[in-house]
This record gives structure tokens, C-alpha cells and sequence, in this order.
């Protein structure tokens, strides 16, 4: 009695029932924490812009090629697997191999490229006000690294100008003059965000290798919210191709020797790699496109 | 290439009946490299936030079509690549209580957080409370002793 297939495709069977649920959870949470992010006005502002997010939807693409000749390509070294081609089979796994790792180097160029933006959870400033504090701190950390003496005052200029929180159509200098001729109730135009942006721009040109560490004072609303929910989507599917890897490195590592008491094995393989492939081809639209 | 000359061998070895069904995997394959081309081009389109053809809200038809073409592939992969399409009636009985199972997450958390019906501004933090009624008598007091001038840019 029993189920017609062998125990070991029963338990991988069994732990891909567990694998569904674990990233279900995240890939459902991902949508109804997106649903949610609304902005003031009760519109949704998840942040979705290319220039904003640093998704790339080429290396979304490319990588989805990647997974899904690499689907095939296990299903073809099963296929020879059962008809005794055991050389063959041995050429299709490593084609997978390789598949994987171009994989993960792709990934690995998206993830710089995240890293480089710091569009990273819990350090992605949301408001104008966190993009300021954000712009001061790190200017103040290369200070306080040793710069020169030249951009220590830029650095204390714009700080001033963001305490006085001034328009910068309006001179540093003259600010308290201007201040003191100021009627009740009135006040000077503030600095707005865009004026920031200019200034920090400026800046860039002037100190392009101090201001390297710096990044632009540019809010991300829900930027962090974004970044926890895209690395951990994609980093727990990351780790699932790294044992994919070990799993074929596996059977790649009995070379020659590979034989008819490996098809169970190359067969269970597979089920886990296509299920691989599977969670990257809904991840890829909900990512990257939608 | 000492092992080849179990070629002649039937596919099928072993005590149980390996779920082996010849089907075509590379028209497989090639339908699914064209449901993925067919995505990108949904990309580059870009309907986003615009009306298509007159009646259909962009966004809304642009997730509708990229989650219909992934359910597509995704058949496709569970259905051929992963031999269900061959297997028995077993594969109901496993998979479908994980379904069940897995939607239970998202839908708890979708009233709760997926559905905004409170706006993110709402004052129930004390501190923000005390901050808006102070602005607010100062705001008041202003206004008693200080109308407006006239020509003032308020």
C-alpha cells in the first residue's frame, strides 16, 4: 500500500507543501502591505519609479530567461537520466549549475546597485525632514573622517541654512538682517525640498569625492517598507538557488560515477529547482512590472 | 563514456512506476519564453496610471495581464516540468490543504492593513494631539490681536 511514487519524491513533495506556504506569506504580505501604503490623501504612493527604486526590469527579465532554461535544462537531464544517457544528464546539470550562478550574479549587480543608492530597510529617509537629517549626518561623517577644511564649512553653511530653514534665494549672511525686518506673523520663504536637491548638487561638483559618501537628500515614501519587503522576497529566493547549487553540486561531484541509482535523486532535484523557478516567475511581475 | 551502455535499458527502473511521460519539453519551453517576452512587452507599453483603449484603468489591466500570464507559466512549469499533469489523484489531496493554508495570512492581515480606511495624518499619538491644540490657540490668538494686513501675501 502507499501512494505510487517513491518516498523520497513523497517527502520533497511534503516539504514543497511547507515551501508554498513560507513564500506565500511573504509574497501575500508584500501585496497587502503595498495595498496599504497610502499616502495622506488615501492614495496608494508605494513607491514604483525606476529612478526612485533602482529596479532594473531588464535583469528582472534576463534572470527569468536564466531560471527558466535552467528549468528545462533539468528536465532534460532527467529525461536522459531515464534513458541511460548518464553523460548527457551530466551536461544538462551542469548547464543548471551555471545557470544558477549567472543567476545570482545578476542578482548580485542588482543588489549593489540598491546598496550603492542605500535604498536599504530602515535607512531610506520617508520625509523631507528625515531626507535633511539623512543629508547633514553623512556630510558630518566625512567631516568628522578628516575632510578638508573647505568642506567642513560647506558643511557648516548647510547646516545653518537647514536650522534657519530659509530659502537659499535668500543669503546666509543676510538672514537675521531679514528677519529683524519681518512683520508679526510673517515669515521668510522656507527651503524647499527642490532647493535642497539643487544645493546638494551643487555641492556633488564642488567636492565630488568627499560628497561620494553622501547620498542625494531625496525622499522615498515607504522606501523602507520597499527595501524590506524586496530583499526579503528575493534574498530568501537568492538562498533557495544557493542550495539548489549544493543539491546539484551534489550529484555533479559523483562525476563519471553518475549512475541509474541517481534518477530518484535527479528527479526530486528538479521538483525543488522548478519549484525555484516557479516562486522567480511570481516574483518577476510583482517586483519588477506591476 | 563507461556508462552508456545502459542506453538500450527501458526508461522505466526501479520498483515503482517513475512518473516518465515523454512530453514535448522544448514546446514547453518555447511557450514559455514567449509568456515571458509577452510580460516585458506589457512593461515597455507602460499603461501605468493611463486609460487603455477608452475604458480600462491602466494600472488595474497591467496587473491583471502580468498576473494572468504568470499563472500561465506557472501551469505550464507545475503541469509539464514538474510531471503533475502525469501524476495521480495524490497530488490533490497534498496540495490543495497547503493552498488553503498559505491563503490564511493574507487574507488576516488584508483588513487590518490592505484596506486604508484611516489616513496616516490621523492625530491619535498624545504628543501630536497636545502639538496640533497648541498651534492651534496660538493660531486663534494671532488672529485676535493681529488682523491680517491688508495686502499681506496670506
Amino acid at each position: 500500500m502507499g501512494l505510487p511514487i517513491p518516498n523520497s519524491k513523497l517527502c520533497m513533495w511534503l516539504f514543497l507543501g511547507t515551501e508554498i506556504m513560507f513564500f506565500t506569506a511573504f509574497i501575500g504580505t508584500y501585496i497587502v502591505l503595498r495595498l496599504g501604503s497610502v499616502d495622506a490623501n488615501g492614495v496608494n504612493a508605494w513607491p514604483t519609479d525606476p529612478e526612485v527604486t533602482h529596479i532594473l526590469v531588464p535583469m528582472g527579465a534576463i534572470n527569468t530567461l536564466v531560471l527558466i532554461l535552467s528549468s528545462y535544462c533539468v528536465v532534460a537531464a532527467h529525461e536522459a537520466m531515464a534513458y541511460s544517457r548518464f553523460g548527457k544528464a551530466r551536461l544538462f546539470l551542469w548547464l543548471t549549475f551555471a545557470a544558477a550562478c549567472v543567476f545570482l550574479g545578476i542578482k548580485g549587480v542588482e543588489y549593489a546597485g540598491k546598496i550603492s543608492h542605500d535604498i536599504l530597510p530602515g535607512r531610506v529617509a520617508e520625509t523631507a525632514e528625515q531626507a535633511e537629517q539623512k543629508f547633514l549626518r553623512e556630510m558630518e561623517e566625512v567631516v568628522e573622517a578628516g575632510a578638508s577644511a573647505e568642506f567642513a564649512q560647506a558643511f557648516q553653511d548647510t547646516r545653518n541654512r537647514l536650522t534657519e530653514d530659509v530659502s537659499t534665494s535668500i543669503p546666509l549672511a543676510s538672514i537675521a538682517e531679514r528677519r529683524a525686518a519681518l512683520g508679526p506673523g510673517e515669515r521668510l520663504p522656507p527651503l524647499t525640498p527642490e532647493e535642497l536637491e539643487h544645493h546638494a548638487a551643487g555641492l556633488r561638483e564642488k567636492f565630488p569625492s568627499e560628497m561620494s559618501a553622501v547620498h542625494d537628500p531625496h525622499p522615498i515614501l515607504y522606501g523602507n517598507l520597499f527595501a524590506s519587503t524586496y530583499f526579503l522576497m528575493t534574498g530568501f529566493h537568492a538562498l533557495h538557488v544557493v542550495v539548489g547549487m549544493i543539491i546539484f553540486g551534489i550529484v555533479l561531484a559523483k562525476g563519471t560515477k553518475l549512475g541509474p541509482q541517481h534518477r530518484e535523486y535527479v528527479e526530486n532535484a528538479g521538483l525543488y529547482w522548478h519549484f525555484v523557478d516557479l516562486v522567480w516567475i511570481f516574483l518577476f511581475p510583482l517586483i519588477y512590472i506591476v | 563514456m563507461a556508462h552508456e551502455h545502459h542506453e538500450f535499458e527501458p526508461p522505466i527502473a526501479g520498483e515503482h512506476e517513475q512518473s516518465h511521460h515523454a512530453a514535448n519539453y522544448l514546446m514547453v519551453l518555447g511557450v514559455l519564453l514567449v509568456f515571458t517576452l509577452l510580460s516585458v512587452v506589457f512593461d515597455v507599453v507602460d499603461m501605468k496610471g493611463k486609460t487603455v483603449l477608452g475604458v480600462f484603468n491602466g494600472s488595474l489591466l497591467l496587473i491583471v495581464l502580468v498576473l494572468a500570464v504568470a499563472a500561465a507559466k506557472a501551469l505550464c512549469v507545475m503541469a509539464y516540468f514538474m510531471h503533475l499533469k502525469f501524476e495521480r489523484n495524490w497530488k490533490y489531496v497534498l496540495l490543495a490543504p497547503t493552498i488553503i493554508l498559505a491563503m490564511g495570512l493574507p487574507l488576516a492581515l488584508m483588513p487590518d492593513i490592505g484596506v486604508p480606511y484611516y489616513t496616516s495624518v490621523a492625530p491619535q499619538r498624545e504628543e501630536v494631539v497636545h502639538e496640533r491644540a497648541k498651534e492651534e490657540s496660538e493660531a486663534a490668538e494671532t488672529r485676535i490681536r493681529e488682523p491680517v494686513p491688508p495686502g499681506s501675501h496670506e
